[in-house]
């Protein structure tokens, strides 16, 4: 989230699409509340009527995987209607940027398509520059290459009419949710935009959230308490795993994974850190290459020298997209010798469980770490196998549970908040902690005594956590903030700085790329310091502004910033635009800052040495338009990989690029109506942690679909009858839930049903059931992040368990 | 029972059914609390995601759940059953052993080592809350103890600690302040009435609803309390035991002394002439 969970009392519109915060945040659902109490609306868009639905003042239903027909919609309502907040789009955001002539868009493409290789060129969407080098701006946004102008070309398709045909949203609705979220784009006024897995589980999720973004730059709500972009995070420390680099593209602290091309430290920094000819640009990626360089530190320790490029050598790079489909594809094919699984059971949670199931089956060794057996651990004795056919041998590690151990969770807010262990764990079950530290120690031994490929990048590692039993977590915490590997003496400002070897980093901007400073996590420094855990404190006392910041309730990154870009909640003076909610206001007589840690300590743009608000782009404003976005710089409604309808924006079916195989093409007349798939309060995630709790499983003890009166009473379906769902990848039963907070699409002249489902079921545990994702896609990937299109799918329903 | 008792400071819940989103926190933390086994169960019994089917010896709270249309837009609404800890407790007025017994801080606590299983308490609440323990040998009844155990100690009942932010627990006249002021301030949102303020003369446990109560299935309970509809002629048994009984033992004692008195003199007779014959 660019805000955090108890920001959300502060808003005064709530639009929750993709999401479902009543059923899967219900405890954070209460600032919600808060915000309703004081006035606020709750708007929810989903294609069912949830609980969230229930508690919300205004609901608008859509048709799965058109949200960016929904958000353009809401675009281009802001924009004709001049809703939007002008000081801020024409200062904060690059409204004012001229693009090169070399940019367009003509009938569902941008400019440059290379049919060959199936890309972009995206050279072609640069800035248009000037001699030095910086973007040329027309600061009166009328110039049509202005950034402005070809955004509102760009949305002048998505009119009400057009958009309510392609997601069947009752035109009323649309324009309700139209005035009251856009209402927000007043000075004051905060409207929040709080997403999930609806918005980011499509071939254009990532362009989704780009949408979310613009609307939210549009209505001057990034920054500004009650505003952002704000995810909800699904596991409980699945921001924490974000953070420190577990995807297969990102470094800790989100630095990009090298790539082979990235030759040395030198050519990596150059082509992730640019420079800046904007001097207004605090650039704040431009130090990147002191927190690569305290990385490597904290990795290879003394072996890290300048003269080697402190070891960067010995980082893999990576030669492909190793994410998490290629990989079981890979298994699948038997090219992939061993998987550990952590926590993690691929057989349930990803999409097409048929072939992550068989093909586990391939390996040679798997080894999983949970706390109960899951469908993925016994997948050699899942119904229908023959276990003396499987030669995979299978390894289970009892983990212990968070209430077993010690160590910090990051929400969705980034809030760190340090826990202590209530009980021990149960006989020999670890935590992932003492898992891994002896992974490290054996693989090093190993490597010592038989040496292999590259030896030295693993028997090199620092790797220093104590000698008890059990790793110190604490050492752990404090190499991940970070320490002075010497005596040093660093120059802030006016002040003279000096540290010893061995002492925490104080804040991130005190990093060195000399090799004089560690820090395992950058965004992290500034959590343990010498005064101690900071994410360990409970001071529960808000800050006298009463938003909600409580600045000594554990610790957020970076810096304990509880707002992100809080430095564009102000005008150009620093005088915050809305006086009723001051996050932040400069003090022109003392020359500070006062209220949240502002996000850039530099002065309001007025002063000599002020800078603009976004400060982690190289331009420091907000990007309305795009650079870096495979598929385009602005968002573009194509329909999902699967859909029963025709793109009525452009001729452009799909994505442009995303792959679709050869061989597949859907029959609508065989799987006619929408699929979709989402959680239950009751259960969580793939099951594993709820579906042996008997007082969960009384709550939720069966699989089961969702799907309208209309659609139930066409297949002669009652409420509790047994039904079989089917797609290409397979087939499924389960109960039939009718109900009327379903109901059918009109698209485009024919009436299209839906069926929804949750995905907690699986053949192990104490509560079975089939698993939804046997029916769901691997096929049809995000070209930005890879994630599979869960959400919208083709499906057929017949009763009584038989096959479509 | 007829003199009006004061319950202004008696533990009450408020339960706002505006914030409550369905999540059942409150039926696990009570299951855990009082340890009660999960109920086996299929799919789901009623509208939307309602388990288990019933309250019962092993389900003392649960939500209920409203799947339908209300004047073509979809209602989805969730509402918390549980025993009302009545100010004046029908169970309490009608077992002939005293097993139940509304405690000074609220709560209507039941002691099961008094109950008899009779299961009077059940023909006798109104809002169909105690119940009957089936499978076990020696039965009993059971009902929610308003977590009387944690309220002794200074907590707050297991659901209200578990609920985010629908259950409120105070004494009855803030809990009726708090009801009142929340009418006043958004009478867009709710219903323009707490349940349980009046039902069977007035509960420890106090609703706000955006829809109508009937309509979500509450019951429709008489203002009176029940106990008052037996009162008046219970409240005569120790008088008319003791002038009924106690007239008619004079009366016996009064015939019986006539034939006592007549007697003695026989006996005496037969004595003093007895002597005179030698």
């Amino acid at each position: 989230m660019t805000n955090h969970w108890n920001d959300l009392k502060n808003s005064d519109c709530i639009l929750a699409i993709g999401c479902n915060p009543a059923e899967n945040h219900p405890i954070s659902f209460k600032w919600i509340e808060a915000a309703m109490e004081k006035g606020g609306t709750l708007i929810a868009v989903d294609p069912r009527f949830t609980r969230t639905a229930s508690k919300a003042d205004i609901y608008a239903r859509i048709r799965p995987g058109t949200d960016i027909a929904f958000l353009g919609g809401l675009i281009n309502y802001a924009l004709q209607n001049n809703l939007v907040h002008k000081e801020y789009v024409s200062e904060y955001t690059n409204a004012s940027f001229i693009v090169n002539e070399q940019f367009g868009f003509k009938e569902g493409m941008f400019s440059d398509w290379d049919d060959r290789k199936k890309t972009y060129d995206m050279t072609k969407w640069r800035y248009a520059v000037d001699g030095s080098g910086k973007a040329q701006r027309d600061p009166t946004l009328k110039d049509p290459r202005s950034v402005y102008q070809l955004l509102k070309k760009h949305y002048s398709r998505y009119d009400v009419d057009t958009v309510c045909r392609v997601t069947g949203t009752n035109k009323d609705d649309y324009i309700t949710v139209a005035k009251a979220f856009c209402g927000t784009g007043r000075p004051d006024r905060a409207g929040t935009i709080l997403y999930a897995m609806g918005i980011t589980q499509s071939t254009h999720g990532v362009q989704n959230v780009r949408a979310v973004a613009v609307l939210q730059m549009l209505l001057g709500n990034i920054g500004i308490p009650g505003g952002g972009v704000n995810a909800l995070r699904g596991e409980s420390n699945v921001q924490g795993s974000t953070d420190y680099g577990l995807l297969f593209h990102t470094l800790p602290a989100y630095m990009a994974s090298p790539e082979y091309m990235d030759v040395s430290l030198a050519a990596y920094s150059a082509r992730y850190f640019p420079k800046s000819s904007e001097p207004k640009s605090t650039n704040w990626w431009q130090n990147g290459n002191k927190y690569m360089v305290s990385l490597l530190k904290a990795w290879w320790g003394e072996n890290a020298k300048a003269e080697n490029e402190f070891c960067y050598n010995y980082l893999p790079k990576r030669s492909g997209n190793y994410s998490y489909i290629p990989i079981i594809n890979k298994m699948a094919e038997g090219r992939l010798e061993g998987l550990v699984c952590m926590g993690m059971n691929p057989a349930v949670g990803g999409p097409n469980s048929l072939k992550a199931r068989e093909g586990l089956g391939k390996l040679k060794w798997l080894v999983t770490a949970d706390l109960w057996e899951t469908e993925t651990s016994i997948f050699w004795k899942r119904p229908g196998v023959n276990p003396k056919d499987i030669k995979t041998e299978v390894f289970m590690l009892p983990a212990a549970s968070s209430v077993e151990k010690e160590g910090s969770i990051s929400n969705s807010g980034r809030w760190a908040q340090w826990r202590y262990a209530a009980v021990e764990p149960p006989g020999e079950a670890k935590s992932d902690l003492w898992i891994l530290d002896r992974f490290h120690h054996r693989l090093k031994e190993l490597y010592k005594k038989e040496g292999g490929e590259l030896p030295e990048a693993i028997t090199k590692v620092a790797w220093d956590y104590g000698t008890g039993h059990e790793p110190d977590v604490h050492r752990v915490a404090k190499e991940i903030n970070g320490y002075f590997t010497r005596d040093t003496t660093i120059k802030d400002r006016d002040t003279v700085l000096e540290f010893k070897a061995g002492e925490q980093v104080p804040a991130f901007a005190l990093l060195q790329d000399d090799g004089s400073t560690l820090s395992g996590c950058w965004i992290y420094c500034g959590s343990y310091t010498k005064d101690g855990n900071l994410m360990a404190r409970r001071d529960p006392a808000d800050h006298p502004s009463g938003l909600g910041l409580h600045p000594g309730w554990a610790w957020c990154w970076p810096a304990n910033r509880r707002i992100l870009y809080n430095r564009a909640s102000v005008n150009k003076a620093g005088r915050p635009f809305n006086p009723n909610r001051p996050i932040l206001a400069w003090n022109s007589a003392t020359k500070k800052w006062e209220g949240d840690v502002p996000d850039g300590g530099a002065p309001p743009i007025d002063d000599e040495k002020g800078a603009y608000p976004f400060i982690m782009n190289f331009e420091g404003v907000g990007r309305l338009y795009a650079l870096n976005m495979k598929d385009g710089p602005f968002p573009e409604h194509y329909e999902p990989a699967e859909s029963p309808a025709k793109n009525l924006l452009s001729k452009v079916q799909n994505n442009p690029l995303i792959k679709i195989p050869q061989n597949i093409s859907v029959d609508m007349a065989k799987y006619p109506y929408i699929g979709t798939t989402y959680r239950v309060t009751e259960h969580w995630q793939a099951g594993a942690m709820t579906r042996s709790l008997p007082w969960l499983v009384e709550l939720v003890p069966d699989m089961f679909v969702e799907m309208s009166e209309t659609l139930a009473n066409s297949k002669g379906i009652k409420n509790g009858d047994r039904v079989r769902v089917t797609t290409r990848r397979g087939s499924i039963e389960a109960y039939a839930l009718v109900t009327t907070r379903l109901k059918p699409f009109l698209v485009q002249g024919k009436i299209i049903e839906e069926v929804g489902m949750p995905w907690h079921f699986g053949y192990s545990g104490s509560a079975k059931g089939d698993s939804a994702n046997v029916l769901t896609s691997d096929d049809y990937l995000s070209p930005n992040s890879s994630i599979p299109e869960y959400k919208a799918f083709l499906c057929n329903i017949e009763k009584g368990g038989n096959h479509a | 029972m007829t003199e009006k008792k004061d319950y202004s400071n008696q533990r009450t819940f408020l339960i706002d059914l505006t914030r409550c989103t369905g999540c059942r926190g409150c039926q696990v933390a009570c299951k855990q609390w009082n340890q009660l086994e999960a109920e086996k169960t299929t799919f789901f019994e009623g509208e939307g995601y309602q388990n288990p089917p019933a309250m019962s010896e092993h389900t003392f709270t649960k939500i209920k759940f409203r799947d339908y249309q209300r004047h073509g837009y979809n209602e989805f609404a969730f509402y918390k059953e549980m025993c009302m800890h009545c100010n004046d407790p029908a169970c309490a007025s009608v077992c002939p052993v005293g097993a139940f017994l509304k405690t000074p801080e609220g709560p209507v606590i039941y002691k099961p080592e008094r109950c008899i299983g009779c299961r009077f308490c059940m023909i006798a609440c109104p809002f169909g809350v105690p119940k009957y323990q089936w499978s076990k040998t020696f039965p009993f009844v059971v009902k929610c103890t308003g977590c009387y155990s944690r309220v002794k100690e200074g907590l707050i009942p297991a659901c209200a600690k578990a609920c985010p932010s629908a259950i409120s627990y105070g004494s009855r006249s803030d809990m009726i302040r708090e009801a009142k002021s929340r009418l006043q301030a958004r009478p867009d949102k709710y219903f323009n009435r707490v349940y349980g303020m009046e039902e069977a003369g007035g509960t420890s446990v106090l609703y706000l609803s955006e829809l109508p109560f009937l309509e979500l299935g509450f019951r429709k309970v008489t203002a009176r309390p029940l106990p008052s509809y037996t009162w008046a002629a219970l409240r005569l048994v120790p008088a008319v035991f003791l002038t009924m009984g106690g007239s008619l033992a004079f009366i016996s004692w009064l015939t019986h002394r006539k034939e006592r008195l007549r007697r003695e003199q026989e006996e005496r007779n037969v004595r003093e002439h007895g002597k005179e014959g030698q």
